[in-house]
């Protein structure tokens, strides 16, 4: 990896222990000719304190992929590690209990709990997990995220860019070993979206937090210190320091 | 549209099958209350139309205006209408009564039987099943259910007492069918001869007379001819009539059970309306961008609102019909179910009219159809960009000034009403008023539902929350965040629970009130009473009762019908004038005076002929005795209804100056403490054991047929309730397999931050619970006032108790049962994949 600067400084520490690893991961739906290869063999990694970038055109199985490696479906091959436990062969329960310790999610939409308020829904990771939220972290990430204002609101009362900032703060809070973003900006005008994208960079650089994020826009992508590229279930290749114009010319490429 | 429809219809099968199954549930009802009455009509027509055939004219005395005697006609008439050209024979009915001796050497069961005359030849209505009819003055017959309960085989000898009490023996020849006699059927009856009838019984008129036409008579022209020889003072009906009559007497009865068991059925039909109503609502709400897209691509509203209430009628129909089946199912079953205890009942085959098919297709599809309008109405305001919206929005409410305005009318003139009720005279009309008010009372809680669900789920789910911590919390939040839908769930349950609760608080009250008015009229252990009404005890068991150490007081009571009237005229009708033997501690309930006032010449006169006299204390009636003419007496006092005197009490010694021969209608008798009551009983049965009419009764006996006959109807009804109840659970496990379809997303987003598959099920769990909950403490808090209210109007001095242990059972049956209809709901929603469920919507 060719990281430089502080980020390379953060990560240095830690390089020997990936917070994700997936080794010939497979995935097949169907059976027979109907049968769809959604991930032929891929082979990834994720450092842990890094921000990393899952593209790739429709149908190229970057949710798949973002599934699987977040114990959401079952695997047909191959291995997946979340830090050193490996995911491949735990039943239903230990996923649920894997997901709850360790990842941190932020969906496309649909993220919140209409019932609960902001906070109830920032806080609703580690109460599900039955722990205590440390006042100091909450209060940095509410901070980090700039919803001070807004904890007692419900998601209803809110603006898309200030639901996701939640679902932010939701993921933060737990200090998963890694979070998983689906779009996080699919929903969101630019500006929002850069608002979204600039706390998930924070909360890497700041919080030392692990994040992987599909995502088919070049300019989300280049929030992040590296992408991965992936076509036809396969990883095809990858940038480090993207830029929005060097993600596009690889997508380019690859879409040729 | 109407291919949309129908193919939305196709698509939704699952979600549309439990409410149709709760329409189905009470169509199935009305039409198996229909193929019950209309198959036990059909029986009871089929009956009498045979019964018919054998009797050409019936001929019946006029109804006798005077209470207790029962009109007859004289053997006189029978020569008459035998002489009658045209007539080929007349026989005349006698029936009265004739106690059977049982085993146990007492008169059996709690009536005497009646004594019926069996005619010879083909006019004998009753039809023998076995053995022989009785040919000889020796020879007898008894009814099957007699000689069955009380062990008598044919060749055995019975002993019957005749009108005077003596005691005789018939030889028993056979044994025949009451068919559909209802009187005789109750008491069980002795058949004879018609002349040795007439000696038992003591009868020498006749009830009925039956007459056969000679051949080529039809039935009207001997009716003419009969009732021209007869004159005005009889009743001469054709034989077709007379069966027409009779089946219509018999119907009244199967139309009072109609009424009665439609009563449930419209309660049962009620609330599959608020489930239908719910049902359709969130079908509505949840295919809002469905609709966007229709209203797009040129749908009118009209076409909107035409799609909502096809769908809704075909639900209706096909539900429907499984309810007629269903209903024709029940029907029969029941029918079945009463052949097996032997009820008195024709037997035919269920029937399944084309009336009960209407009217069953009609209710059903009415009830679908009418309650699909308001859901199909705000379909029509759903506005085409909704189609382009991506997230549904969340119900928001808010109590409206309507709704307010609304339930406060409802409810002030509910109250106005039942406080109307309650100050009314004791009886039928204030109970009917009072259930009135109740029933407006409950429409305006029903208004109300959404505002007052939001604070009871919190009532309701702080156990749960506390208990079960995130899914618990989330639970009750969600049974709080659609307050109209919760409602209307929760009301379709609080209809029967709180019925249940009404009728539980009725029945345990009126049973603690029984039971307190015994005490106080009924302070005694043992009561020697008579059989029959009329007739008395010999003075002697009273006086041989008084000796015995064992039993402290004996109170003997006696009664004759004399002429009575206000002032110096003795015109005020036959009543009961009567005395009773003075005993230490006996004390009558008095309203005005005292018993100590009681000296020759006074009289206790009963509040009811006291109030219908206008007579109090102080004033004079006059009283028509038999040995000492007509007597004048000052009233001293107003003897309470409950007290068990009869209308004029005289002193004792003044009874026998003005009456002779007139022996104790009943005896009462207390034993002395620390006596075993098994001796005392044993001692009272030894001084009546030569009189075989003397019935031993004591009280425990009549609170335990009270008790059984209470328990029985609670039962009943709680079971028909039982329907209702039902129907709102399908109606909560509906509205929540709605919601967990709806919240599919939620669902897996719970999953994907680490809920278990148990805890996403316990959360559903709990949600049902508390939405049982809630339908059950609104129902029982309704149930207990309404109960409570409807008490007030059976007496005066009510004696209030709360079924407590029935009433946490109501609320701890309905949260499982809330639970219960949770299981499948829950289960869908544990068991989808997260993956998908994040995808669709």
């Amino acid at each position: 990896m060719t990281i430089t600067g502080e980020a390379g400084a953060w990560n240095a520490r830690e390089t020997t222990v990936p917070a994700v690893t997936a080794r010939g991961l497979t995935k097949v739906y169907g059976q027979g000719d109907a049968a769809v290869h959604a991930l032929r063999g891929v082979d990834v990694s994720f450092s842990t304190g890094a921000f990393t970038a899952i593209m790739g055109p429709s149908g190229s199985g970057k949710s798949t992929l973002m599934h699987c490696l977040a114990g959401l479906d079952t695997v047909s091959g191959g291995q997946v590690h979340i830090g050193d436990v490996e995911l491949t062969g735990l039943g239903d329960k230990q996923l649920t209990l894997l997901r709850r310790e360790r990842i941190g999610f932020i969906f496309q939409a649909f993220n919140l709990l209409p019932t609960l308020t902001a906070e109830q829904n920032i806080r609703l990771p580690l109460e599900i997990a039955g722990r205590q939220a440390d006042q100091d972290l909450f209060d940095r990430v509410v901070e980090t995220v700039g919803l001070r204002d807004r904890l007692g609101h419900r998601p209803t009362e809110l603006s898309g860019g200030q639901q996701q900032r939640v679902a932010v703060a939701r993921a933060l809070i737990s200090k998963p070993q890694v979070i998983f973003a689906d779009e996080p900006t699919g929903n969101l005008d630019s500006r929002s979206g850069a608002e979204v994208l600039s706390f998930l960079r924070t909360s890497v650089r700041e919080l030392d937090q692990t994040i992987v994020m599909v995502t088919h826009d070049p300019v989300a992508a280049s929030y992040a210190d590296r992408v991965v590229f992936l076509r036809d279930g396969l990883l095809v290749s990858e940038l480090s320091r993207p830029t929005p114009q060097s993600v596009l010319d690889t997508l380019m490429k690859l879409e040729a | 549209m109407l291919r949309t429809t129908l193919a939305g219809l196709r698509a939704h099968r699952l979600r549309l099958a439990l409410t149709s199954l709760a329409i189905a549930l009470g169509v199935g009802f009305i039409a198996g209350t229909f193929v019950l009455t209309d198959t036990i009509e059909k029986g009871f027509t089929q009956t009498f139309s045979a019964a018919a055939d054998k009797i050409d004219v019936a001929v019946l005395p006029l109804p006798s205006g005077e209470r207790g005697r029962v009109p007859t006609v004289p053997e006189a008439t029978l020569e008459k209408i035998r002489a009658v050209d045209g007539v080929a024979d007349a026989q005349g009915l006698v029936r009265g009564t004739s106690a059977l001796i049982g085993k146990d050497g007492k008169a059996a069961g709690d009536y005497p039987t009646a004594g019926i005359s069996l005619p010879e030849g083909p006019l004998n209505r009753t039809v023998i099943v076995s053995g022989a009819a009785p040919v000889t003055a020796t020879q007898a017959v008894l009814d099957e259910g007699t000689a069955r309960t009380r062990g008598f085989k044919i060749g055995d000898t019975i002993t019957v007492l005749d009108h005077r009490n003596a005691q005789h023996r018939f030889t028993l020849v056979g044994l025949f069918d009451v068919g559909l006699d209802q009187e005789i059927g109750y008491t069980g009856a002795v058949g004879y001869t018609t002349a040795t009838a007439r000696e038992m019984t003591g009868q020498q008129g006749f009830r009925a007379i039956d007459v056969a036409a000679a051949e080529g008579v039809t039935q009207e022209r001997l009716r003419d001819a009969v009732a021209a020889a007869v004159g005005a003072d009889y009743q001469v009906l054709t034989g077709e009539r007379f069966a027409a009559d009779m089946a219509k007497a018999n119907g009244a009865d199967s139309g009072f059970l109609t009424m009665g068991l439609l009563l449930f059925g419209a309660v049962a039909m009620f609330v599959a309306a608020l489930v239908i109503y719910n049902t359709f609502n969130i079908l509505v709400a949840q295919r809002t961008r469905e609709m966007a897209l229709l209203r797009c691509i040129g749908a009118t509203r009209g076409q909107v609102f035409g799609s909502i209430l096809l769908e809704s009628a075909v639900v209706g129909l096909l539900s429907s019909v499984a309810g007629l089946l269903l209903g024709y199912g029940m029907g029969a079953g029941a029918l079945s179910v009463l052949a097996a205890f032997d009820a008195p009942l024709p037997v035919t085959t269920a029937a399944l009219t084309p009336r009960t098919i209407a009217l069953g297709l009609v209710i059903g599809l009415a009830v679908t159809i009418g309650a699909a309008l308001l859901p199909a109405r705000s379909a029509t305001r759903v506005a085409p960009i909704a189609a382009l919206r991506s997230q549904v929005e969340e119900q928001t409410f808010r109590a409206g000034l309507v709704r307010v305005i609304v339930a406060a009318l409802f409810l002030i003139s509910g109250v106005g009403t039942t406080v109307a009720g309650l100050t009314m005279e004791h009886g039928e009309t204030a109970l009917l008023v009072v259930m009135a008010g109740s029933t407006l009372v409950f429409l305006g809680v029903l208004t109300l539902g959404p505002v007052i669900v939001k604070p009871l789920s919190a009532f309701a789910g702080w156990v749960p929350a506390k208990l079960s911590g995130v899914p618990g919390r989330l639970a009750v939040e969600n049974s709080r965040r659609n307050p109209k839908r919760s409602a209307t769930t929760t009301v379709a349950l609080t209809v029967g629970v709180t019925l249940m609760t009404v009728i539980s608080v009725v029945t345990v009250t009126a049973r603690a009130t029984y039971t307190k008015q015994l005490d106080e009229q009924f302070p005694v252990d043992y009561m020697v009473q008579t059989q029959e009404r009329d007739s008395s005890l010999p003075r002697t068991i009273a006086e041989e009762l008084r000796t015995r150490p064992e039993l402290t007081s004996v109170v003997a009571f006696r009664e004759t019908l004399a002429a009575v009237g206000k002032g110096a005229g003795t015109g005020g009708g036959k009543h009961e004038v009567g005395t009773f033997t003075a005993a230490a501690d006996f004390a009558p309930k008095l309203d005005t005076g005292s018993l100590g006032l009681l000296k020759p010449g006074t009289a206790l006169v009963a509040d009811h002929l006291a109030e219908r006299f206008g007579v109090g204390a102080g004033d004079r009636i006059t009283v028509r005795t038999a040995k000492a003419g007509t007597v004048a007496l000052t009233v001293v006092g107003v003897s309470d209804g409950d007290s068990g005197l009869p209308g004029v009490t005289v002193p004792e010694r003044e009874f026998d100056r003005y009456f002779s021969g007139v022996g104790d209608s009943r005896v009462m008798v207390n034993y002395r403490d620390g006596i075993d009551p098994d001796r005392a009983l044993k001692v009272v049965e030894a001084a009546t054991r030569p009189y075989p009419t003397a019935k031993v009764i004591s009280s425990t006996e009549v609170r335990g047929q009270f008790d059984e006959s209470l328990d029985m109807m609670l039962m009943v009804i709680t079971g028909l309730l039982g329907l209702a109840v039902l129907i709102s659970l399908l109606g909560i496990a509906n509205t929540l397999s709605l919601s967990v379809h709806e919240r599919t997303r939620e669902s897996a987003l719970l999953r994907a931050l680490g809920l278990t598959r148990s805890q996403l099920r316990h959360m559903l769990s709990v949600e049902a619970l508390v939405l049982g909950l809630i339908g059950a403490l609104v129902g029982v808090v309704l149930g207990i006032v309404f109960g409570w209210v409807a008490a007030q109007t059976m007496s005066d001095d009510v004696v209030f108790r709360l079924p407590a242990p029935q009433i946490l059972a109501f609320v701890a049956l309905s949260g499982l049962a809330g639970v219960l209809a949770a299981v499948l709901p829950a289960r869908r929603a544990a068991r989808a994949s997260i993956v998908d469920s994040l995808a669709s919507g």
